[in-house]
C-alpha cells in the first residue's frame, strides 16, 4: 500500500514536472537586478495564459508603424531572448528600453533603463550626460569611445522603429556598431513568450 | 465611355488604398505569391482594433524551449520583410521554397501562402527525405552524394520563436550536403506571422 502512495507520488511529480515551461532545459529562470531589488526572469506557468493586452493587437497603423527588417545592418546583431536574458543576467552592458517614457511607465523588461530614443537625436547636455554616462568622452568636437560599454536596445516589438532610430542616430555619432545590439522582438515577442515583466517603479 | 473611364480610375483608387492603413514596410502594402498555382494577396489585417486570440495567443508553451537566435553562423534567420522579398524574388520564380516543417494538421488549418508542408516527422524517413532533395533538384552525383549545385534555395519555418524543428532540420540537410547559403530560417514562424496580422491560407 505505501509503496502504492509512493508510486504515485513519482507519477505525479513526472507530470508536474512536465508540464513546466522552462526557458530551455534545466533553465526554469534567470535572476536580474532592477531597481537595487532581485528579480527572477521567468516564463508563465499558467495553462490558460493567453496574451490578450495591447500586445496582442496585430495592426498598428502606418505611419508610423511598419515591420522592421531582421537586422539594423550587418555589423550589428540582432538578440533573441535567450541571447537578452545572458547580457542581462551576467551584466554584459547596458540594457536600454529606447521608448518614450509613458509605454515603459505601463509594462517593461526587468533590468532595463528607460533612455527614451529622442534623446539621441540632437546634440544636449541630456545626451552629452548620457553618452558620458557610457563611458564615450568628449573629445573637441568629436567622441571617443574605445571605452565605451555596450548598449542592448528594445522596444514594442517587429513593428517598432524606436530602438532602430536610437541605434542609428548612435552610429552617426560613431558609437562603435559591434558594441550595439538589437532585440527586435521586444515586448510583444517577450511576452508571446510568457516571459516576466513588470510595472516600473510601481507605474509612478 | 468617359463615365466608364471614370469609373475604372475610382475603382483604381480605393483599391490601391486598400492596405495603405497598415502596411508591410513604407513601400510595400501587399505582394502577390503563389500558392499552389494560384495568386494570392499577402498583406495585413486592416482593422486596427484587431487582436490576436486563439492558439498562436498561447503562452504556455510546456516542454519547448526558446530558440537561440540562428542556428550557426552560415546559415542566416531572417524576419518577415526578408521573407516576403525571398517569396516574391525566389519563390514566384521558381528559383527558391518556403518549406513549412509543423505537422499535417496544423499546416491543413492554416498556413503562410506559398509554403509547401514537409512534416518534420519525415526527417527519420530516408526514402522520403530523399524524394524531398531531389524535388528540391538535388542530384545524386556518381559518388552517391547529394549534387545540390542546382537545388533551391528554402526557407523553414515552424511553430515559432519556442519551436525547434525548423534548427532540427536545417542540421540534418546539412549533414547532407545541403549548402548552408541556400537555407535560411525564419525564426518568428507562424506565431509571428500571425501576430503581425499577415495573411494565411486554409489547406484543406
Amino acid at each position: 500500500m505505501r509503496l502504492f502512495y509512493f508510486s504515485i507520488l513519482i507519477l505525479s511529480t513526472i507530470i508536474a514536472h512536465a508540464g513546466v515551461v522552462e526557458i530551455t532545459k534545466g533553465l526554469a529562470f534567470v535572476k536580474v537586478k532592477e531597481n537595487g531589488k532581485t528579480i527572477r526572469i521567468q516564463r508563465n506557468q499558467n495553462k490558460d495564459n493567453y496574451l490578450n493586452n495591447t500586445f496582442a493587437l496585430t495592426s498598428r497603423p502606418s505611419p508610423p508603424f511598419f515591420i522592421e527588417p531582421f537586422s539594423i545592418n550587418d555589423d550589428i546583431e540582432t538578440y533573441g531572448e535567450l541571447e537578452v536574458l545572458d547580457f542581462i543576467s551576467k551584466e554584459k552592458g547596458i540594457f536600454i528600453d529606447a521608448r518614450l517614457s509613458n509605454w515603459y511607465k505601463q509594462s517593461a523588461i526587468p533590468s532595463a533603463v528607460n533612455i527614451p530614443f529622442k534623446i539621441f537625436l540632437s546634440d544636449t547636455d541630456e545626451r552629452t550626460k548620457i553618452l558620458e554616462s557610457f563611458g564615450g568622452k568628449k573629445t573637441k568636437d568629436d567622441w571617443d569611445f574605445s571605452n565605451a560599454k555596450t548598449l542592448l536596445f528594445y522596444c514594442n516589438g517587429a513593428w517598432c522603429g524606436q530602438s532602430p532610430t536610437a541605434i542609428n542616430a548612435l552610429i552617426e555619432i560613431g558609437y562603435p556598431e559591434d558594441k550595439m545590439k538589437y532585440y527586435r522582438g521586444g515586448m510583444q515577442s517577450w511576452q508571446l513568450l510568457g516571459l516576466t515583466t513588470i510595472v516600473p517603479n510601481g507605474g509612478k | 465611355m468617359k463615365s466608364l473611364i471614370l469609373l475604372l480610375i475610382s475603382i483604381s483608387y480605393i483599391v490601391a488604398g486598400q492596405y495603405d492603413k497598415v502596411k508591410i514596410t513604407p513601400d510595400m502594402a501587399y505582394i502577390y505569391v503563389y500558392h499552389k498555382g494560384k495568386a494570392v494577396k499577402v498583406h495585413r489585417e486592416q482593422d486596427t482594433k484587431h487582436k490576436l486570440t486563439g492558439e498562436y495567443a498561447k503562452t504556455y508553451r510546456p516542454g519547448k524551449d526558446i530558440q537561440p537566435i540562428k542556428i550557426n553562423d552560415d546559415v542566416k534567420t531572417i524576419g518577415e520583410v526578408e521573407l516576403l522579398h525571398f517569396i516574391k524574388d525566389k519563390g514566384n520564380t521558381g528559383k527558391g521554397i518556403l518549406i513549412d516543417l509543423r505537422t499535417k494538421d496544423n499546416y491543413a488549418k492554416e498556413s503562410i501562402p506559398s509554403a509547401i508542408n514537409i512534416p518534420f516527422r519525415v526527417k527519420d524517413n530516408p526514402e522520403k527525405i530523399s524524394k524531398v532533395m531531389q524535388i528540391l533538384g538535388a542530384k545524386i552525383a556518381n559518388d552517391g552524394s547529394w549534387d545540390t549545385s542546382e537545388a533551391m534555395d528554402i526557407v523553414f519555418y515552424c511553430n515559432g520563436l519556442w519551436c525547434d524543428k525548423s534548427a532540427r532540420f536545417i542540421k540534418m540537410f546539412l549533414e547532407l550536403g545541403y549548402p548552408a547559403k541556400k537555407m535560411l530560417y525564419y525564426r518568428g514562424g507562424f506565431q509571428m506571422w500571425k501576430i503581425l496580422g499577415f495573411t494565411t491560407v486554409i489547406n484543406k
